[in-house]
């Protein structure tokens, strides 16, 4: 198991090296000098503390989004929704926060926590229930329900619940400073938030590897007809599943408001949960390893905006060298799997012949 | 000295943690019949699979008609003449059976559109020419396991392949129809100088039909013999390694109260169709009930509806005495039954999880394994499961390998030895030893006397009648969803049987009397 982890990471690593090799070819025929962008990229992360502040509070969100994509994969049910169960919660955790202005931060922000969840798991309960009851496929109604909260939110952001102030036209009233999180380092988006992220994120590493429950999950993904016949309640542990999995999505929206952002609009996401579930499928449903690819993410992600400042790199060419490390990622798995079952055959042959 | 066709030279195949194939030489003549014994696990498919292209040989090298395979693929082991019936078909069922026999090869009107009117007459030509009857227009579906395998049969003909591999062909059908496909596979031999090769261990089929016989044991080649000069024993001592004997199985003890009871029980197939016909039977404790049925008669939905997969249309279905009618497996169990399915593929395993997964399922949420509730104690895990692997004796490498790289013969004893760990007062067992072999069956069979001798209620389907008279107590017969007859074990005959599985006979036997 561990020598698996280590050449995975090998292969994982020469992955990134030749697509940002390619970059730098890129990079050369447009005309800039890979050396000095690939610095500011990295001078754009970790410069200083703001900008690692970012970098980690985006690792972080992108590393929830995965964890609740794994949750439900694990169970075998693919919640594409992540992106709406996020912005309902959001904007729920945002009113919540407007409406008990006054009131100590310590109602405030557990109420809005579970407001969140709670709105983020009632969203997934949807799709749950028409999959486990009517066999629909979540994938559909999940992406379908995703444009509906789009549109859920800036009904409520520039009707019932907008802000006072006539300058934000889609946004909900301003959150109350004493419900701001506090800030880990000064100027960036980094909050106390990542505390309870991570205490999530371990939470679903450990019920998904070491629980009975786990068990169960994993076993209804991979076979549910097994896991049925073997006496487990199936259509419970799916929809159980893709309840925590929305939840989840729930509070990062949340964590977005309250750490970050201090109102609602839509800048909350910009498609994070997508990237969340990239991260998920390219980790291949591993919980560790989604939570390390997070961090590369989020540094490929946020060395943007340096290299697009400092280097003079149009955002386009920028943005073509990331995904590029992302194809060569997902391409990895694939050929790298292929190389050790060979690998692996031959030294096996020779091992039992040897001992026969 | 008859042409050699296909010549291995010194092959072998490595799979991690096993080695399938162990430096094989084989020859094999042009327009004989070659059986390829062995014990699951042998090694069997695996050489032909490298045959067919599938695998490709760690070591060593393999001659098709003296010239040496260099491309390993189906594709190229197809242009070289040969053809591969799988043992599970590979067809598509809202197909026609013309259109699933000319595939990746279609007949073209104007080189694009499919020729459905010449795919048929080219169905109906083959068919002629080789002697085999299926209906080109009729859905793959809508066929039985017979026809379907005839259908395969075409396909490899189609596509030009004169040597032909069956992997055991005769696993899922009755005897009638395996009559049936040795009279085709003598006559295409005989008239079209074919050569096929039978992977099998259904050993008086290897006296019945082969002219000589290959005998794999762990991966080597033990043994090459004209069938002639061979005896079942013979075969069958070179096939484990040392003598088998059959010998009765010993019974205990006298009937006790009922355990399993189902009272007009009517249940319809996944098409909707009635499968089950008002059926009532009870089992004791200490007690064997088989069910002898031609495939497709019911007894498939029968035990699945007692085990809590299918929901009965009505009737009802005691287990100890409790109503678990229409209440999931996990209810039924909870009653006291537990269930070796018939397809251990699909229901009896998760392929991706490790073999000590495997063998936990059911006992996830015991006090034993437990801490807190709800943290599954890894050790005490490894250790149940490891104890359970070595007691059934399952043959792969150790408890983390996942289920879907073992042998047929090695999971079903997973299967086995998962279900009987519940030590529950009844049991449903479906073909019990389907696709495995000599030892492991024998092995299987000597656990559910056991089981049975300790008091334990069981149902018990197989479509190996050999098996259901030798396990069984009492026989019930079924056709079309029915009991058609009811017989003490010692008191009938395999011919008998078959009678009482193909009609309805009540009605005769109450006029000759």
């Amino acid at each position: 198991m561990k020598r698996k982890n280590i050449s995975y990471l090998i292969s994982l690593s020469v992955s990134i090296v030749l697509a940002l090799a390619i970059g730098a070819l890129v990079l050369a025929l447009t005309g800039y000098s890979p050396a000095r962008a690939y610095g500011e990229m990295l001078r754009g992360t970790f410069s200083n503390a703001r900008h690692i502040g970012d970098t980690l509070e985006y690792a972080m969100v992108l590393c929830i989004c995965a964890l609740a994509c794994i949750v439900g994969a694990k169970a075998g049910i693919f919640n594409v929704g992540g992106e709406g169960q996020l912005l309902l919660g959001a904007i729920v955790a945002a009113q919540i926060g407007v409406v008990l202005k006054g009131h100590s931060a310590w109602l405030a922000i557990p109420c809005a926590i579970l407001g969140a969840m709670a709105m983020g798991a009632a969203y997934a309960f949807i799709p749950g229930i028409l999959k486990v009851k009517l066999k629909v496929s979540e994938v559909i109604t999940t992406i379908m329900l995703n444009t509906v909260a789009v549109y859920i939110c800036q009904y409520l952001a520039k009707g019932p619940w907008k802000n006072p102030n006539n300058n934000i036209v889609a946004g909900t009233g301003n959150l109350p400073k004493a419900f701001w999180l506090g800030k880990l380092t000064p100027g960036s988006n980094l909050s106390t938030g990542i505390f309870l992220s991570a205490a999530v994120a371990f939470f679903v590493w450990y019920v998904l590897k070491k629980t009975a429950a786990g068990y169960e999950i994993r076993l209804t993904g991979q076979n549910p007809r097994f896991a049925f016949f073997a006496g487990m309640k199936t259509d419970r542990i799916v929809l159980l599943s893709m309840l925590v999995s929305g939840a989840m999505c729930g509070l990062v929206g949340m964590l977005r408001v309250y750490g970050a952002e201090h109102i609602f609009k839509s800048s909350v996401s910009n498609d994070y949960y997508f990237e969340g579930l990239m991260v998920a499928m390219i980790a291949r449903y591993e919980p560790v390893t989604a939570i390390a690819m997070s961090l590369l993410f989020a540094v490929l992600k946020i060395g943007a905006a340096g290299m697009e400042l400092n280097a003079k790199v149009p955002n386009q060419i920028y943005l073509i060298i990331q995904t590029l490390v992302i194809f060569f990622m997902a391409a990895e798995g694939g050929v790298r799997s292929a190389i050790a079952r060979r690998l692996e055959a031959r030294r096996k042959a020779k091992e039992v012949r040897a001992n026969a | 000295m008859p042409e050699s066709i296909i010549r291995f030279d010194h092959v072998s195949m490595a799979f991690p943690g096993v080695l399938a194939n162990d430096d094989i030489s084989l020859e094999i003549r042009r327009g004989e019949v070659f059986a390829l014994v062995g014990e699951n696990g042998a090694g069997k498919s695996t050489l032909m699979n490298i045959l067919y292209g599938i695998y490709e040989p760690t070591e060593g090298e393999v001659y098709i008609r003296g010239e040496r395979v260099t491309e390993h693929t189906p594709r190229a082991a197809i242009a070289a003449g040969v053809g591969m019936v799988h043992q599970h078909f590979k067809l598509v069922p809202s197909f026609t059976v013309a259109q699933n026999i000319v595939l990746s090869r279609e007949p073209r009107r104007a080189g694009i559109f499919f020729d459905d009117r010449k795919a048929m007459a080219l169905t109906r030509e083959l068919c002629e020419e080789y002697g085999l009857q299926v209906d080109p227009e009729a859905e793959v579906r809508d066929l039985g396991v017979g026809e379907q395998q005839r259908v395969e049969i075409l396909k490899a003909l189609y596509r030009g392949a004169d040597i032909l591999i069956l992997d055991e062909p005769t696993a899922v059908l009755t005897p009638q129809e395996t009559d049936e496909l040795f009279a085709v596979l003598r006559r295409i031999v005989r008239e079209k100088n074919m050569t096929v090769i039978l992977i099998t261990h259904k050993l008086y089929e290897v006296m019945a039909i082969s002219d000589r016989v290959g005998i794999l044991r762990q991966g080597k080649l033990v043994g090459v013999e004209e069938t002639k000069n061979v005896t079942q024993a013979s075969l069958a001592s070179l096939m484990v390694g040392r003598e088998v004997l059959f010998d009765r199985l010993e019974r205990e003890g006298t009937p006790g109260e009922s355990a399993i009871v189902v009272e007009h029980l009517f249940v319809s197939d996944s098409r909707g169709l009635p499968a089950v016909r008002g059926v009532s039977l009870s089992v004791r404790a200490g007690e064997v009930l088989g069910i002898a049925a031609i495939e497709g008669n019911g007894q498939s939905e029968l035990l699945e509806a007692v085990c809590g997969l299918r929901k009965p249309d009505s009737g009802k279905v005691l287990v100890c005495g409790a109503d678990v009618t229409g209440r999931d497996p996990g209810a039924v169990r909870g009653a006291g039954l537990a269930h070796i399915p018939e397809d251990r593929l699909r229901t009896g395993v998760s392929e991706e999880a490790s073999i000590s997964d495997n063998l936990l399922t059911g006992r996830q949420r015991d006090k034993r394994f437990l801490r807190f509730g709800f943290h599954l104690k890894a050790d005490a895990v490894r250790q149940y499961t490891k104890e359970l692997y070595e007691r059934y004796d399952v043959r792969s490498g150790g408890i983390e390998t996942p289920a879907g790289d073992m042998s047929g013969g090695n999971l079903q004893k997973i299967v086995v030895a998962r279900e009987f760990s519940f030590d529950t007062p009844a049991l449903v067992i479906a073909q019990p030893t389907r696709g495995v072999d000599i030892g492991a069956s024998e092995f299987i069979h000597e656990r559910i006397m056991e089981k049975r001798n300790h008091g334990c209620a069981i149902l018990l389907s197989s479509a190996d009648l050999d098996e259901v008279l030798r396990l069984s107590d009492r026989i019930i017969t079924l056709y079309e969803g029915a009991v058609t007859g009811e017989f003490e074990a010692g008191a009938v005959t395999r011919e008998q049987l078959g009678y009482y599985m193909t009609g309805d006979r009540t009605q005769e036997a109450a006029n000759e009397t």
